[in-house]
């Protein structure tokens, strides 16, 4: 099963994403018809700011299991396991805001709807845009990131992705102050490997 | 009310975060709110990746390489980056030199006897000037004379020239540099037309070659545009004198009707101030209960003022949304250039009249009345008879001016300088070449809520007075070093031994006023006098520019025509360069090679004045000087 993947590092915060995600749950699903709706189609991802002005992608974790679903009483918040997906059922909705408080991340709002019943105000949060995947589509925030902070793909093949990156970030920046592993034997072997690789790199070029 | 918020970080004024928390009291949202929501800015925005130029696009390149590589048409980082940077120096220079053309016009007007508000207040610069035009200036009436400076000057705008006239002030090495790299500005309109073709898909698509284009169009601003700017100015309005004045938010008076003026050209505000001294409308003050007619200054326009009259300034950039949150503006009147459309927000909460003056600048919620040579008086005199009878619906219990002003010295004209140190450069350069005065540094440009309000500015001065480096500044930076009270003569004590003497020798300060942001041509005529009298070129002098707040386009065109100049320059923020690193590589280090001195980007104005210090050093070591 595919997921969106964040990698926040690489988000360089031009909100492409937020704007993509409106349109996705507009009427229309195009962005200049959707900006004469009423009401405005609004995004289900976030980009915050850090303290250095550096953006992070935030969106919904679809926890596993959820806090938001356990506070959810009237029962709104559900799961479609084949999805991984949270799902909030807007007609069931009563704007208690308890699912904002039980979630750690902050990714619920409240507002209209283009997907509710007009004129009331229900939480709305990421649903890892299902009705476009079942159209075959990638999320839309997905499709419109341009700097790869936003990926979907298979989790277990993203992690070991970032395992293999952050293994790569540890031995190659802080080699020299890391602990020799004492066996002589063992550091010759990965002097060679190295080399090794170094040389098919070099001898392509 | 406690405020949530520190805004000791925002700025060192303290005008400046007292207006803030008043700011926040009375919901007026300024600068600093809008730039808070606007982060994080967009990345590819920030680093010059992204491209809007045409319709296959806009197209953006992933910085990390992952991503696209290439916009639509096939343009790469390098391409994309030095395009947008090209755009942003033709939009600067087109502003400076706009600015110059209106004064032009004004000249012509002034000698078709058109323009009433308007006469030649320098007709020895005059004089001089059109001599250097090869326009016969002896035994000719000045208007005779004016009309065809205007014309000779107009043709300066055109395509019919070579070469620009006021070029020929450069020291020849720097002209025969400019000719080999094909480089020297011919016509000022030009070559911003020029770079806008270049920059249009399909057409210059090496990086280098529209850089370089980028330095002749900076060129035709600053030898160009401005400097006609800054001449045509002082013929109209006087070549400015050292005076007294004042600065900070305590210029406003609580008992007179406050009127500010905002913008950059003079034109405008000079027949403000003339209505301003008219015996009937300071009756009529007198009349509503005030105690007379208060003019004070923003930005440049007021710098102008300043310059040539004293008129006392009110704040920089970044103060002008809080200047009227004092509540004590009866009427803001401004013309164009770096007045943002949220004032007029802001004055809507008071009872502040928001006047526009150009026929090219018009502003959301303010009142147009246009200004041309030929009415401008008679408009002057209407909108202050206005400002005056809107004193009375100014609420006393709303006005907040939270400080005293601070005393400072302004009007330093090359032609000041010169009549100060006895009638030539000579005093100054054997100061220079003692070592009393290690070198000069031209500080300039604006504020930019990035960076803390005047610290950059405030801070760079400080370390060069205390190495014995005299500062000239301009525009929002001269206004931030006043603020802090480095623009008296009192100030030479903040100065190295060396420096001190000689300001105390002459009771001027360490840091001197230049003049509003088209003045910085007088750091330009001023390094070009210096060089031409040692028989040396620009880039050899131990002088070195900095805009530690920089924000606007017009930045850096000037920035570009410094170092095309042949003068080091050091930048705050970084401008949106850093997705190309072969023009970060060309801008820092590759441009030595080409016309002898680079850009340096430094947000920390401690570290920048030693970045500054030691090029100064490796200059005068190179000139046989001592260190
Ligand atoms: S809304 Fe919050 S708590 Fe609920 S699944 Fe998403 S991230 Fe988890
Ligand atoms: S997956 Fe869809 S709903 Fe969720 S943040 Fe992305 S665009 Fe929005
Ligand atoms: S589109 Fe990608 S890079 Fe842009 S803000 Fe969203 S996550 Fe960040
Ligand atoms: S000029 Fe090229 S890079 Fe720029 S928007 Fe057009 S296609 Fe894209």
């Amino acid at each position: 099963m595919k997921q969106v993947v964040v990698h926040p590092e690489k988000c360089v915060g031009c909100m492409q994403c937020t704007v993509a995600c409106a349109v996705a749950h507009s009427s229309s699903r195009t962005l200049y018809a959707a900006l004469l709706e009423e009401p405005l189609p609004r995004s289900r991802i976030h980009i915050g700011s850090t303290r250095f002005g550096r953006g992070f992608p935030n969106r919904c974790r679809h926890c596993d299991p959820a806090p938001c679903m356990r506070a959810c009483l009237p029962g709104a918040i559900y799961r479609v396991s084949e999805y991984g997906t949270v799902l909030v059922d807007p007609d069931k909705c009563i704007n208690c805001a308890s699912c904002a408080m039980a979630c750690p991340f902050g990714v619920i709002r409240y507002h209209e709807d283009a997907w509710a019943q007009p004129g009331k105000t229900v939480a709305v949060k990421c649903d890892n845009c299902l009705s476009r995947q079942l159209r075959g589509l990638i999320p839309a925030c997905v499709e419109a990131c341009k700097s790869g902070a936003l990926g979907f793909e298979e989790m277990d093949r993203a992690q070991r992705r970032k395992t293999d990156a952050v293994s790569d970030t540890v031995w190659s920046t802080s080699g020299v102050v890391l602990p020799a592993a004492g066996s002589i034997g063992f550091e010759l072997l990965h002097a060679q490997k190295k080399a090794m690789v170094e040389m098919a790199q070099t001898s392509r070029a | 009310m406690n405020s949530l918020r520190n805004y000791d970080s925002y700025s060192i004024a303290q005008d400046t975060r007292l207006m803030l928390k008043r700011a926040e009291q009375e919901s007026v949202e300024t600068v600093w709110d809008r730039h808070e929501r606007q982060s994080p800015h967009c990345g590819f925005c920030e680093m010059g990746l992204s491209c809007r130029i045409c319709v296959m696009g806009p197209c953006r390149i992933d910085p990390f390489g992952e991503g696209p590589q290439q916009g639509v048409c096939g343009a790469d980082a390098d391409i994309i980056v030095a395009r947008n940077l090209g755009r942003m120096i033709a939009a600067g220079a087109a502003a400076h030199s706009d600015h110059g053309r209106d004064l032009v016009e004004v000249l012509e007007k002034v000698a078709e006897g058109k323009a009433p508000g308007y006469s030649i207040q320098d007709a020895n610069k005059l004089r001089l000037v059109a001599a250097e035009y090869g326009i016969e200036a002896l035994e000719r009436e000045p208007l005779a004379i004016a009309k065809d400076l205007a014309f000779a000057m107009q043709e300066d705008y055109g395509t019919r020239k070579k070469c620009l006239q006021l070029v020929d002030r450069a020291p020849s090495q720097r002209r025969a540099l400019w000719e080999n790299l094909g480089i020297t500005p011919r016509g000022i309109d030009r070559e911003t037309s020029e770079m806008m073709h270049r920059t249009h898909m399909g057409v210059d698509n090496d990086w280098v070659s529209l850089l370089l284009h980028g330095l002749r169009n900076a060129l035709s601003d600053g030898w160009g545009g401005s400097m006609i700017a800054t001449d045509v100015s002082d013929i109209l309005y006087g070549t400015p004198m050292p005076a007294f004045s004042q600065v900070n938010m305590g210029v406003l008076k609580e008992d007179m009707v406050n009127i500010l003026v905002h913008g950059h050209n003079p034109v405008v505000s000079e027949t403000i101030l003339q209505a301003c001294a008219s015996p009937e409308l300071i009756a009529l003050a007198k009349e509503k209960g005030a105690a007379g007619i208060n003019l004070a200054g923003l930005c440049c326009t007021g710098n102008e003022l300043l310059m040539r009259h004293g008129v006392p300034m009110a704040g920089n950039h970044l103060c002008t949304e809080l200047a009227l949150t004092t509540g004590a503006v009866e009427m803001m009147i401004v013309d164009y250039q770096c007045i943002m459309p949220a004032i007029s927000k802001v004055a809507a909460c008071f009872h502040t009249k928001m006047i526009s003056t150009s026929d090219k600048a018009k502003f959301p919620g303010m009142v147009h009345r246009e200004f041309h040579p030929e009415n401008a008086l008679e408009l002057a005199h209407g909108l202050v008879r206005e400002a005056v009878e809107n004193f009375a619906r100014r609420i006393p219990e709303r006005v907040y001016i939270p400080v005293e002003p601070i005393p400072m010295m302004a009007g330093f004209s090359i032609e000041a300088i010169v009549k100060a140190l006895g009638g030539s450069v000579t005093p100054l350069i054997d100061a220079i070449k003692s070592g009393a005065i290690r070198g000069a540094v031209g500080i300039v440009g604006c504020n930019n809520p990035k960076i803390k309000q005047d610290h950059g500015h405030v801070t760079l001065a400080k370390r060069l007075i205390e190495n014995d480096i005299l500062v000239v500044d301009t525009g929002c930076a001269a206004v931030a070093s006043a603020k802090a009270g480095l623009k008296v003569p009192e100030a030479a004590v903040m100065a190295g031994a060396g420096l001190r003497s000689v300001c105390q020798s002459l009771g001027i300060p360490p840091v001197l006023h230049f003049g509003s942001c088209v003045d910085n041509v007088r750091i330009l005529n001023l390094a070009a006098a210096l060089a031409n009298t040692l028989g040396v070129d620009i880039s050899d002098l131990p002088i070195a520019g900095a805009a530690p707040e920089w924000y606007s386009e017009k930045a850096v065109s000037i920035g570009a025509y410094f170092v095309a100049s042949g003068v080091f320059t050091v930048l705050g923020p970084m401008p949106p360069i850093t997705g190309s690193l072969n023009v970060v590589k060309l801008l820092t280090e590759g441009l030595n090679g080409v016309v002898g001195a680079a850009f340096a980007v430094e947000p920390d104005p401690e570290k920048a004045a030693i970045l500054i210090k030691e090029h100064i050093d490796a200059k005068r070591k190179a000139l046989g000087l001592g260190v």
